[in-house]
């Protein structure tokens, strides 16, 4: 029973943190087609931000949250503006040499790799050059909960919540909004979503900013339990990206289905072999595994299942 | 073409053996570039009169590894994030047979056998990846995941259970401890190759390492050029810019990614081997996320379809890194390759070699590493 | 690859349905159809015989393709004979370039077979199929862009030859193209004809015995399409290749088809020679929906 409560427990933790730390990159990635590695550096800005927020300003924890998570996501404009869409740069080159500077980096993989993680490498550094190899992090709230001789952290509750509420949340945008159509609008045929009207542009600046501000609060609220360095955003990257990949082209289902399997089976193996280190490796493997038996990811394998079934009929 | 270019009716041997290592996909293909590349490799020759060999030779080594993802993603299309799992692998292997087998012929025997297990890891991995249908982006982020893998795998092998014979992997800590470098057989002919300083004529030292690497270096260098012009290097080609229509003229794309992979795994190993024996010391950072983008970041930046460009810029970039010191260097160096990608995506050697052979190729039209190219469907 | 065996199972199907429909077919081939023989001929052959016994080098059996709900190739029987000409017409989603992607293996089948030159070649891999003499050039031009001319057309025949006589293909090769002098010029920068010419004339240089054209004129204009017709007319009659040609053009159609087979629905709905498809009303409604 106690066991059980511990299973759940890690399960809820590896959901929680998979959900989060996807979240971002799930939207850059799916709806403009760049590998943003500068993802681990958006939490850390948002981490920061947070603690000292706090610290410094003295803003109580939550409103300290908001602020980071919006910081973050004005950061996210300016990254767009500059090497994502390149628009600033052609801007000045339109008005200088008379041509475009540099071509924009969606759908370019492999190049927007490379420019992200400069990215990253630049930020960690000047992390480390303004702020040190650590800052004073800000105290866990709320407490534990316990049971039998464990005790759980009842934030890593609320973060497991936190997270759900981030899928609804994103689902809601998504579907419900006129931006979130335009997005998917863009997302399926740019061509002719352009032609209909529709800013892409824009939209993708929007989006790179809600992918941002998505880490930068993946940041906020890992900032209590975490401790403050410039290289915390590594931990993060790697189980990010692979949940996304794994997740398929449905950016929120997605999300949340490879949070949850990936989320279990570290989980799981955590528990049977009482090290975090091979729930780790199994995870891995699993997505590895995933990658190579589902291709286009569990909600691609999903609409090639349906889509059989119907033909069935 | 430059007109004193040979071509395959000329004859002479000289021309002949030009003939091979020259072709539409390497760079420098004129009689002033093999002058300029003798002029590079005696300078290279001399280099430890001047400086020094011992701290040079690891750019060498390291360059080997770049050319090894040069030519799985340069010349085949395929971005690979695991060039330094057959680089760890490679060097793991050589560290353990060396530490169990410590005479000249046991050494030897290790360094082949690294190369060996990473071109079998290659094998493995590609026959998983390619044989099994995954494309494009799958097959990177697989290699990602794979080098994350064996990253924490082998950063907890810290127990005395994790022992190979006589070699302990060591954990995070790492397997110290490896022989020094001495090739050949035992009892009959060897040579000691690293912290066995010598010295000619009794006028300067040198490192014999630092040669060893070097003549790896241009061996390699060269036999890719031949390859690369090869017939087999010209499908190569056609694979990296459109598999589909490749295929669809009767070469069998699976297995030609699978040789390419195999032998940049080997590749890679080799590498490997060198580092670890150049260190005596091989440890789990070779499988970090950080390292592992590295070759990315060298060949983007020297020119991904060249040779020579990931040479060039291995050396530049790895020299520079790790000779500036301060924190300030891997600013610059971060805000130097989103530079250059976003303004030279083609890389900076094909884009010196365009100036030089007077080309004026517009750099907005170089080639450029992910250039939409046409849906294929199905 | 193709086993005896395979062949003589195949046969013996063949043998074991009515002997006269196999007559009926070999009067058919390569010629265009009999007047008398019904318009609505669509017998259902089960493992018809291909190969060195007959004249017939390609035939599917039942073949089926299924996307999701929609069924692009409905149980096709569609046969082709050695040397013959013959294009394959049908209003815009009627299954032509799937029918061709089936043949030639860049799509698998939801069922059914294909039969090519006395093998089964269902489960064969697309590569394995050109090797077997299928060669195909695809709806999209894609030549190289980044090579050049001469580096495209030394692709496909570098296998086959060596040293002098592999110069002699690729120079003959682009001279059939009509590019000569255009050795090493980057073939993105060619026109959008001067690809298409390129693209038959690498897929050609594969010496197929059968060669599946999507579309080889779409975008060309009437001279073009002229020096293309009589090119697939000279390697139709000299080197004896069957050909499969997608077109819309109807006067293209006329200048090079042996036999016409209309698709509608995913199934052949008509077979015969062109002036036959012309003046058919039921095939002039299907494609106007009805009208005149």
């Amino acid at each position: 029973m106690v066991n059980g409560l511990n299973l759940a427990f890690q399960f809820l933790d590896s959901f929680a943190f998979v959900v989060l730390a996807a979240a971002g990159l799930a939207v850059i990635f799916g709806i403009m087609g760049v590998i943003n590695l500068a993802h681990g550096e958006f939490i850390l800005f948002g981490a920061y931000a947070t603690t000292m927020s706090v610290t410094n300003l003295g803003l109580p924890l939550p409103a300290a949250m908001v602020v980071a998570s919006l910081l973050t996501a004005g950061f996210g404009v300016v990254v767009e503006r500059t090497i994502i869409s390149g628009f600033v740069p052609n801007w000045i080159g339109q008005r200088t040499v008379g041509r475009d500077l540099i071509e924009p980096l969606y759908d370019r993989l492999a190049d927007s790799m490379v420019a992200t993680f400069g990215l990253s490498l630049v930020m960690v550094q000047s992390a480390r050059i303004l702020f040190g190899n650590s800052i004073d992090t800000v105290g866990t709230p709320f407490g534990n909960v316990a049971y039998g001789a464990f005790s759980y952290s009842t934030y890593r509750l609320v973060l497991a919540g936190i997270s759900v509420l981030v899928l609804v949340a994103a689902y809601y945008l998504f579907t419900r909004t006129t931006f979130g159509t335009r997005v998917r609008a863009t997302m399926q045929d740019e061509q002719t979503a352009k032609a209909l009207g529709i800013d892409t542009e824009r939209t993708y600046m929007l989006t790179f900013g809600i992918g941002s501000g998505l880490a930068g609060l993946t940041g906020a609220l890992f900032a209590p339990v975490l401790s403050m360095q410039p290289t915390l955003g590594d931990q993060f990257l790697i189980e990010a990206f692979v949940a996304v990949v794994v997740g398929g082209p449905s950016v929120v289902l997605g999300t949340a289905l490879s949070g949850g399997v990936l989320g279990a089976v570290s989980a799981t193996v955590t528990n049977l072999t009482d090290s975090t280190t091979f729930g780790r490796i199994a995870l891995l493997v699993a997505a590895i595994l995933a990658l190579r038996f589902l291709p286009g990811g569990i909600t691609g394998f999903i609409e090639r299942f349906q889509a059989r079934r119907r033909e069935e009929e | 073409m430059a007109t004193d270019s040979a071509s395959a009716t000329d004859r002479g041997a000289l021309a002949r053996i030009r003939g091979r290592l020259e072709g539409p996909n390497t760079i420098g293909n004129s009689r002033g570039f093999w002058l300029g590349f003798a002029v590079a490799v005696l300078a290279l020759a001399a280099f430890p009169v001047v400086g020094s060999g011992e701290s040079f030779s690891l750019f060498l080594v390291l360059a080997l590894l770049g050319l090894s993802l040069s030519l799985v993603w340069g010349y085949s299309g395929v971005l690979s994030f695991g060039q330094v799992v057959f680089f760890g692998v490679g060097g793991y292997t050589f560290g353990v047979v060396s530490i169990n087998f410590p005479d000249a012929t046991g050494i030897t025997a290790a360094a082949i056998a690294g190369v060996v297990g990473g071109g079998v890891a290659a094998a493995l991995l590609g026959y998983f990846m390619f044989y099994g249908g995954v494309r494009d982006v799958y097959v990177t982020i697989i290699t990602l995941v794979t080098t994350m893998a064996m990253h924490t795998f082998m950063a907890q092998t810290a127990g005395s259970e994790w022992t190979i014979g006589e070699a302990p992997l060591g954990g995070f800590n790492g397997m110290p401890g490896i022989p020094l470098l001495e090739l050949g057989i035992e009892g009959v002919a060897s040579f000691q190759f690293v912290y066995n300083e010598m010295s000619l004529l009794g006028l300067f030292a040198f490192d014999p390492f630092y040669y060893l690497a070097l003549a790896l270096l241009l061996v390699t260098y060269l036999g890719l050029r031949v390859l690369v012009n090869s017939d087999f290097g010209r499908v190569m080609v056609a694979v990296r810019e459109d598999q589909d229509r490749t295929q669809m003229f009767g070469y069998d794309v699976k297995r030609i990614k699978l040789l390419t992979f195999t032998l940049g795994g080997a590749l890679a190993a080799l590498s490997g081997v060198l580092y670890a024996a150049r260190n005596v010391y091989i440890s789990p950072p070779v499988f970090a996320l950080w390292f592992a983008t590295l070759p990315v970041i060298w060949v983007s930046v020297g020119g991904r379809k060249s040779l020579l460009g990931a040479v060039i810029a291995t050396i530049a970039i790895e020299y520079f890194r790790l000779s500036v010191q301060g924190e300030m260097a891997l600013v610059v160096l971060g805000a130097m390759l989103l530079v250059f990608i976003l303004a030279l995506p083609g890389g900076i050697v094909p884009w010196v070699a365009g100036k030089l052979s007077g080309s004026a190729v517009p750099v907005s039209e170089l080639d450029d590493a992910d250039a939409p190219g046409e849906v294929s469907e199905s | 690859m193709s086993s005896e065996t395979e062949r003589s199972e195949v046969s013996k199907q063949a043998s074991g349905e009515t002997a006269s429909s196999d007559a009926e077919r070999s009067e058919a081939s390569g010629s265009a159809s009999d007047p008398a023989s019904d318009p609505n001929v669509r017998e259902t052959p089960a493992g018809k015989a291909t190969g060195d016994r007959t004249d017939t080098l390609l035939q599917t059996d039942n073949l089926v393709k299924r996307f999701g709900g929609f069924t692009a190739t409905d149980s096709v029987d569609f046969s082709v004979d050695e040397g013959e000409l013959r294009c394959l017409i049908g209003p815009n989603g009627a299954g032509k370039s799937t029918l061709l992607k089936l043949i030639v293996g860049t799509l698998e089948p939801t069922a059914g077979h294909v039969y090519y030159d006395g093998q089964e070649i269902t489960d064969m891999e697309p590569n394995e199929r050109v090797q077997s003499g299928i060669s195909m050039k695809f709806q999209v031009p894609s030549v190289y862009g980044d090579l050049s001319v001469r580096e495209n057309a030394r692709l496909p025949v570098q296998q086959l030859a060596d040293g002098a006589e592999r110069r002699r293909r690729v120079d003959e090769a682009i001279e059939n193209a009509g590019l000569a002098g255009y050795e090493e010029v980057q073939a993105s920068t060619l026109s959008h004809g001067q690809q298409q010419q390129l693209e038959i004339g690498m897929a050609a240089s594969l010496d197929p015995d059968l060669l599946l054209l999507d579309e080889p004129v779409a975008g060309l204009s009437v001279d073009e399409r002229t020096e293309i017709a009589e090119r697939i007319r000279r390697l139709n009659r000299e080197e004896g290749i069957a050909f499969i040609v997608i077109e819309h053009d109807t006067d293209f159609v006329g200048e090079i088809a042996d036999s016409v087979t209309v698709l509608h629905r995913g199934d052949v709905f008509r077979e015969g020679s062109i002036e036959e498809i012309e003046s058919d009303p039921e095939v002039r409604r299907i494609y106007l929906g009805g009208e005149q």
